[in-house]
């Protein structure tokens, strides 16, 4: 046995020891030290960088490490065998995935403009935003001896009278500190409810003083990003929102690694233990902090998530969904509550998942229909879901169809070398000189914050300049030759964004051939998806009314470029409309109006799910559109080369 | 009640490349129907057929190969020979000995070859690379220059190398460029397209969308065919009006069918016929689906796919 390392920047370390032979990646993941491994240690994609700091380890070389970073100690954690006592610095780039968690200004109005937008569309259209939490009030005489009614019997009578509803379920958790509470209070007392038809469930007690909080949660799980909210029930304010990335990442970067995962000895648990306790539940302390609230206090959760993560956060086997005939354990259920997952809400809240349709179209995408109001107007929408997976629903009030394919982790920069998520320091916007080669671009965080990568609408914008001051050719190769084009020993050509000296990290930020052509992969399967999807109705992208764009891609993804790069059809400007992440917003919807959550229901179960891995066409038009903007470039008229 | 003809009438019409110079050239292309449509319209140019020979000589060839090319002693004694076997429409010089992972000769002496070859006789000549991209870009680039003003065909700029070879051959030298993808129409539409742009006229662009003996993933390489030229002809493509020249002697002597002996397997008959056999079927689905010159080994085959072709035509 060797012992192993890991230091991390901040000056904390971590020591495990490893077996002779033993894969570093492998033993870092035993010790839960999270090096991000979006290709699962298959040393594509070159993001688990190490550096060795002493003792000695036996790592191939490859193409991701130069040789002058060899020489500095670099090495691909996947491709490293510990053969003696190591010690290694993970830096804090490799554990950027779990992001800073970035709890949401709410004063800006920009962030919670969908939320609002989407209450009021669904008013719009007639659908209540009441749902099935109240607060009420009541005063029990206290009892005497001539008044002897135990204490659940007297609330349950009280809460009866006050509701109407003669069935009151008093649970367990209520029933514990029921003495103590009426006694406190005087026998007179708030009460948070859950009304149905049948029966009142009560789920928590307070004296009349108090200022109540209904709480709810709402998550959005995806496969690379976590969003939660936390809401008041009772007039649907947003009180908190926050962001992070998804823990179960180490594990693999797309949902078929996921499940590959999950199936291995302990896996299932690990996985489930990766959302639940270091994504969701620190969302909701961190949450619960910034609008002082108590997370016992939160009653009711959504989640919005694609069938996989609905899988692995319930801890059902996921397995087969992946294997032929692909077929998930549910659609829909109403068996979980939180003390089944153990979320750290209210044990006895209900959490409402959006229905699935398919193994790849899931509740993200049923619950961003809600939202995309597609359903409720006669002209012909898309809907456009972007992320790991694409997601794209067409249709209208009469009749919806949707499909997915697997864009892979390129939106969320994901398989692209100097790719990160729409976090400080990306590059989220950027136009090119077409004479200097010259770019000119805007990076998130405060004024001043230097680049350190890309995140998917600054690759679209990259790529689609690159290809417009002609640098690249349709098929993302170079063609042009300057400063900021530079050629490794291989012969793959890169884009240098921005040199060293300028970015915020120990490289430059690049973008290189095998990225372009990851994302042209990416964009190739979300348009040729489109295109069969239409197709197989005989309909094309001119009868198409409006799209709605959705997926947390970056604030806002320049639909010109989007055009440009050939990822959405060439249809006018203005049609394009983008909704923000959809899935968070619909399941916001659900979770504040029973009528809102029972119209998904109902949209689920009448959408129509097109398999497209048994489509045929569909690798033919999928192989058509891998070129900028098409091969077929009659289909983007608009798209020109301009050197 | 008579019976009236319905024509099948396309509004477009396939290139026409000219391989060689002054008179003794070949036409490739100029049809506007599809495959020996001749009830469509008259048939433009037939379609043509080439003969193969490699910078190797003889020692790899079968026997039955060796008895055709009996006395020559140079590849250019060969080529002088191959141009005189009746059918032949143009030579084809393989340069098969650039291999890197095979005989690795360098490129000099290839272009050495070549001009030997061109100098020797004056008929359309079509060369082809050695199959390893880098080497290619090489070789072809500067067998383009060795044999300026003959109006070779250069086979074969895949997305690789097309740069290198599209300059060399389509640019500087002003040859014929073969563009090489792989049996997917797509694929194919989008080398002609990159070769667009990198400047080199469509019309000096000859395809060969991929190639394969029968039985051996043949269906894919024929339904691209099909495609390809429906497209082209039906949709009046302009980025698919490219003749089609598909290797095939490369493709079939190697098959087991053409080389497992009549020890080995008794029951398969005669190995010079099987071997003719592969090479005549191959030729003759190719050509239905669409090819416009297919490159030949054996004079018995191009005598026999020699005389379909005038048959049909």
């Amino acid at each position: 046995m060797y012992k192993v390392t890991f230091k991390f920047e901040s000056g904390e370390g971590i020591t495990a020891f490893a077996a002779s032979g033993e894969n570093l990646l492998e033993v870092a993941r035993k010790t839960n030290v999270a090096i991000d491994a979006p290709c699962s240690g298959n040393a594509a994609c070159g993001k688990c960088r190490v550096k060795l700091l002493s003792g000695e380890l036996n790592s191939q070389k490859t193409r991701h490490i130069t040789d002058e970073e060899y020489a500095a100690g670099w090495r691909l954690a996947c491709v490293s065998k510990v053969e003696a006592d190591v010690e290694v610095m993970v830096p804090d780039i490799a554990s950027a995935y779990k992001g800073r968690m970035k709890a949401a200004d709410l004063s800006s109005p920009a962030e919670v403009k969908i939320f609002t937008e989407a209450k009021e569309q669904l008013e719009a259209a007639g659908i209540s935003l009441k749902n099935s939490l109240e607060l009420i009030r009541v005063s029990m005489e206290a009892p005497t001896l001539d008044d002897t009614m135990p204490d659940v019997e007297r609330i349950e009578r009280a809460v009866a009278a006050a509701t109407g509803v003669s069935r009151v379920r008093i649970p367990y958790s209520v029933l514990k500190s029921l003495p103590d509470k009426l006694r406190e209070a005087d026998f007179k007392v708030q009460c948070i409810i859950r009304r149905t038809a049948k029966n009142i469930f009560v789920y928590d007690l307070f004296p009349m003083d108090v200022k109540v909080r209904a709480g709810g949660l709402v998550v959005d799980i995806g496969t690379t990003t976590v969003s939660a909210l936390i809401i008041d029930m009772l007039n649907g304010d947003i009180l908190a929102k926050a962001t992070t990335g998804n823990g179960q990442i180490r594990y693999g970067a797309d949902v078929i690694n996921r499940i590959i995962e999950s199936r291995k000895e302990g896996g299932q648990k690990k996985l489930q233990d990766a959302v639940i306790n270091e994504t969701i539940n620190p969302l909701i302390h961190t949450m619960c902090r910034t609008c002082g609230m108590k997370p016992a206090w939160i009653y009711r959760m959504c989640v919005g998530a694609n069938t996989t993560m609905n899988h692995l956060l319930v801890g059902v086997n996921a397995e087969p969904l992946r294997t032929e005939p692909y077929i998930p354990a549910f659609f829909k259920t109403n068996a979980v509550f939180a003390n089944d997952l153990g979320i750290d809400i209210n044990q006895d809240a209900h959490i409402i998942i959006a229905p699935n349709i398919g193994s790849y179209v899931g509740g993200d995408i049923t619950a961003g229909t809600l939202v995309s109001m597609i359903w409720n107007r006669p002209e012909y929408s898309v809907f456009i879901d972007l992320g790991t997976n694409g997601e794209i629903v067409f249709g209208n009030s009469d009749f919806l169809m949707s499909c997915a394919c697997s864009a892979g982790p390129a939106f969320e920069g994901g398989d692209i070398s100097c790719g990160m998520r729409a976090t400080d320091g990306a590059i989220e916007a950027c136009s090119i000189d077409a004479k200097t080669m010259e770019p000119t671009f805007s990076v998130i965080g405060d004024e001043g914050e230097k680049p350190v990568g890309l995140c998917g609408s600054g690759i679209i914008d990259v790529i689609s300049e690159l290809f417009r001051c002609g640098i690249i050719s349709p098929k993302g190769k170079f063609v042009r030759e300057g400063e900021r084009i530079r050629h490794d020993k291989y012969g793959m050509g890169s884009y240098v964004l921005a040199f060293k000296e300028q970015a915020g990290s120990v490289k430059d930020v690049e973008i290189t051939e095998v990225d372009i052509d990851n994302f042209i992969r990416a964009k190739g399967a979300i348009f040729s998806a489109i295109q069969t999807l239409l197709t197989s109705l005989d309909f094309d992208v001119s009868m198409v009314d409006d799209v709605y764009v959705a997926g947390g891609i970056g604030s806002g993804i320049n639909m010109k470029n989007a055009v440009g790069i050939g990822m959405l059809p060439d249809i006018p400007l203005e049609k394009f409309h983008y909704i923000g992440n959809s899935s968070l917003s619909g399941a916001y919807a659900m979770l504040l109006s029973g009528e809102a959550e029972r119209k998904v229901y109902e949209l689920a179960q009448s959408m129509t799910y097109l398999e497209l891995s048994t489509t045929p066409g569909y690798m033919d038009e999928f192989v058509a559109a891998c070129f900028i903007p098409h091969t077929d470039s009659s289909l983007f008229p608009s798209v020109n080369q301009e050197f | 009640m008579p019976f009236t003809k319905k024509l099948q009438k396309f509004n477009a019409t396939i290139r026409t490349v000219e391989v060689g110079t002054g008179d003794k050239t070949t036409k490739l292309g100029g049809g506007n129907t599809l495959p020996f449509y001749t009830f469509d319209a008259p048939t433009a140019n037939t379609a043509k057929i080439g003969i193969e020979i490699s910078d190797l000589g003889l020692a790899h060839e079968p026997d039955c190969i060796k008895e055709v090319y009996a006395g020559c002693e140079t590849v250019a004694d060969m080529a002088k020979k191959a141009i005189t076997i009746e059918g032949v429409d143009f030579l084809c010089l393989k340069l098969e000995g650039g291999d890197p992972n095979g005989e690795n000769r360098p490129v000099e002496e290839l272009v050495a070859v070549a001009k030997e070859v061109a100098d020797a006789v004056d008929f359309p000549i079509v060369v082809e690379g050695c199959k390893n991209v880098e080497k290619d870009a090489e070789l072809l680039s500067k067998v383009a220059e060795a044999l300026q003003g003959k109006n070779v065909l250069l086979m074969s700029a895949k997305e690789e190398n097309y740069k290198n070879i599209g300059a060399a051959a389509g640019l500087a030298y002003n040859q014929l460029v073969g563009a090489e993808s792989a049996v997917d129409i797509n694929l194919a539409k989008q080398l002609n397209v990159l070769l667009k742009q990198l400047g080199v006229d469509s019309g000096k662009v000859v395809m060969n969308v991929g190639s394969s003996a029968a039985g051996y993933g043949f269906d894919y390489l024929i339904s691209t065919l099909d495609r390809v030229k429906a497209a082209a002809l039906g949709q009046n493509d302009d980025s698919l009006l490219m003749p089609i020249i598909t290797p095939v002697a490369s493709e079939t002597w190697s098959v087991k069918e053409s080389t497992a002996t009549e020890e080995d397997m008794p029951e398969w008959g005669s190995v010079v016929e099987r071997a003719i056999d592969m090479e005549i079927e191959t030729a003759v689905a190719c050509l239905a689906c669409g090819t416009d010159a297919v490159i030949l080994k054996h004079p018995t085959s191009i005598a026999t796919v020699s005389k379909m072709i005038s048959a049909l035509s």
